[in-house]
């Protein structure tokens, strides 16, 4: 009698403290979900949008979905802009790919050396190298445009390519220099005792721990790359080099003062996706706990 | 080693060391923290460079070769395993560097591992694994090597106490095996004590003593290595050098066995006597009053934590007897055989 008495009592306890994890739980998801919401809604509205026909596009956008059917229309108008969007989109690519591959080969060497080297004035010339954050580099584009022209590579991508690269290195090498600073240094003696040297040692040993900064490192080079629209403008000329930015530019500014908003759209959505691939692809190596098991 | 020394700067921390370690030994360098000994056995390795001073081993010159030409392996206190490889990798990638054949590093990273019981370890990560594994993984790593020398940086200071026991055996179990000279650093007495074959006391860049266990704990060279070997320490009491093979301590007269001619009459010495060497006594010629500050009771043993008449503390051993209660003042006499005496240059009398 008195143990079925305490049976019941506990399971009413055990039953109230899971009421009481349910309901924490669902709070917890519920407002996860929301803010998810909130930050996922405008590239999903612009997706949408952009699959609209062509007549439906300039009507006000609600409700957010195409209502006649999808329809490529959008796109095909933002081909007749400027050279073609692909032409546009690979000009993005191909810089803002070289920008990535530079960026990250000298931010790991740069890196790798102000970490592990010693040579006079090092610190000097690592604050020198932080300092250039400093400078608003609208202010040096005068300077950058001559420098350019003087070495014949204005109106090239590769010309911005290498301007881009150098916007990006100050921060890059910073970053790489901390991640090979967190790598424990008898890791390194450990290598060197089995035989890896400079290079190899680099890639073979110390590359695979500092590949979260490297991450980093190319994701913000990426994306700085693809959307800088200043430096584009000024430093390309000529119509079919011109990248996505500024291509967006001429969309956004329309023709005889009519907008098409569909085309904009389809822009917006085009300029998106690859920074989502790119995020995707290297967020994994964002991963925490790599050097987990190294010392300790 | 001839000579050895090395300077950061303008500050020399190794000062002139010369130094044979026998094939096959298992040498310690024991010392207080910053007394050089992970520099010098840095420097044998080949990761720290020697400022002045060659360094052999096997009869070869090896002062500036690469710590991978060296024939040496080295075990590290935070293990230092590659995170992103596994056992087996970690295992392999010295003799992979070293363009071994495939088939040899299987053979050599199989025995090891059969050695060490790590067999069933191999394709986790190292950050799958529990400390005493890693420092496993980390001796398997040494081994594969087939060194002339091995060499541990302190290997035991990251686990816990019963694994550092086990892994302390370990290890002389693995030197008994392989027949290899060893070098150990540690500031672990215990280790040094029961690993050495050869014990080596460094201090302030300096060897202060080399010898086997026994030799430097029972004739101490100076000062310096009575007080550092042994725990809980030598007693070392300040007295006076009274002549006659006398030394006046805390008040009461002690002999010695020494003439002392290089004494002068009221001459600073310090008198030192080891802890089991104390026994507890009811008084009588040579005995000495203690007060109890209090006992440590340790099952086998107990330490009586005292103080003589003139506020000088000490330690006893007492091992059996009626219990000893804080407070209580008793007689101390000291095994005479036992008695060490220093000159205030820290030197050894007797």
């Amino acid at each position: 009698m008195i143990l079925s008495k305490m049976n019941a009592s506990m399971s009413l306890s055990r039953r109230r403290r899971e009421r009481k994890a349910f309901r924490a739980e669902s709070a917890y998801h519920a407002t996860g979900l929301a803010i998810a919401l909130f930050f996922l809604a405008p590239f999903a509205i612009t997706l949408l949008a952009s699959f609209r026909h062509g007549t439906e596009a300039r009507l006000p956008p609600l409700p957010p979905w195409p209502v006649n059917g999808i329809s490529l229309d959008s796109y095909r108008s933002l081909d007749t802009f400027g050279a073609g969007v692909w032409q546009h989109t690979f000009n993005s690519l191909l810089v803002s790919l070289a920008t990535v591959a530079l960026t990250v080969a000298v931010s790991v060497l740069a890196g790798y050396g102000f970490s592990r080297y010693r040579f006079p004035l090092k610190n000097v010339l690592f604050v020198l190298i932080i300092a250039t954050l400093m400078i608003p580099f609208q202010s040096i584009l005068t300077p950058l445009f001559i420098i350019l022209a003087r070495l014949g590579l204005n109106n090239s991508l590769f010309g911005l390519t290498l301007v881009y690269v150098t916007l990006q290195l100050p921060f890059s090498v910073f970053m790489m220099r901390n991640a090979f600073d967190a790598v424990p240094k008898e890791i390194e003696e450990a290598a060197r005792i089995d035989g890896a040297r400079d290079l190899k040692l680099l890639f073979r040993v110390l590359m695979p721990l500092v590949l979260p900064g490297i991450a980093t490192v190319a994701i913000f080079a990426f994306l700085n790359a693809w959307n800088e629209f200043l430096a584009a403008l000024v430093l390309l000329s000529s119509n079919e080099k011109y990248t996505l930015p500024v291509l967006m530019m001429a969309v956004r500014a329309g023709r005889l003062g009519a907008v098409n908003w569909g085309a904009v759209q389809a822009g917006v959505a085009v300029m998106t996706l690859p920074c989502l691939v790119v995020f995707l692809l290297l967020q994994r190596y964002y991963m925490r706990g790599l050097m987990a098991g190294a010392v300790k | 080693m001839t000579d050895i020394r090395k300077s950061f700067g303008s500050l020399e921390v190794i000062h002139g060391i010369d130094l044979r370690i026998a094939e096959g030994s298992f040498v310690v360098f024991v010392g207080p923290s910053g007394c050089g000994k992970s520099t010098l056995l840095r420097m044998i390795a080949g990761l720290e460079e020697v400022t002045d001073g060659e360094i052999e081993i096997k009869g070869r010159n090896v002062t500036d070769l690469d710590p991978s030409d060296r024939g040496i392996a080295m075990v590290f206190q935070s293990y230092a395993l590659y995170p992103h490889m596994s056992v087996r990798e970690n295992l392999a990638f010295g003799l992979k560097m070293a363009r071994t054949e495939t088939a040899e590093i299987e053979a050599r990273v199989k025995a090891a591992s059969a050695i060490l019981k790590i067999d069933h370890l191999l394709d986790r990560r190292p950050g799958q694994l529990s400390g005493g594994q890693r420092q496993r993984v980390a001796i398997g790593r040494a081994i594969v090597r087939k060194p002339d020398v091995f060499l541990f940086d302190e290997p035991l200071s990251n686990l816990d106490a019963e694994l550092r026991v086990s892994m302390r055996i370990e290890i002389a179990r693995l030197h008994r095996e392989l027949g290899n000279t060893m070098i150990y650093v540690t500031h672990d007495q215990t280790e040094a004590m029961t690993l050495a074959d050869r014990i080596v006391v460094l201090r302030d860049g300096r060897v202060e003593q080399e010898g086997t266990p026994r030799e430097v704990y029972e004739n101490p060279a100076n000062i310096f290595v009575a007080g550092f070997i042994g725990s809980p320490r030598m007693n070392l009491l300040g007295g006076t050098w009274l002549g006659n093979g006398r030394v006046r301590v805390a008040g009461s007269d002690m002999s010695v066995p020494i003439a002392g001619e290089d004494l002068q009459i009221g001459d600073k010495v310090s008198f030192g006597a080891r802890p089991e060497h104390l026994f507890v006594t009811d008084g009588g010629a040579g005995s000495i009053p203690a007060k109890v500050d209090f006992a440590e009771y340790l099952g086998g043993t107990q330490y009586l934590y005292c103080q003589l008449a003139d506020g000088q503390p000490l330690i006893a051993e007492y091992r059996s007897g009626p219990a000893v209660n804080a407070g209580s003042t008793i007689m101390l006499s000291i095994d005479d055989n036992k008695r060490r005496l220093f000159a205030a240059d820290g030197r050894r009398l007797t």
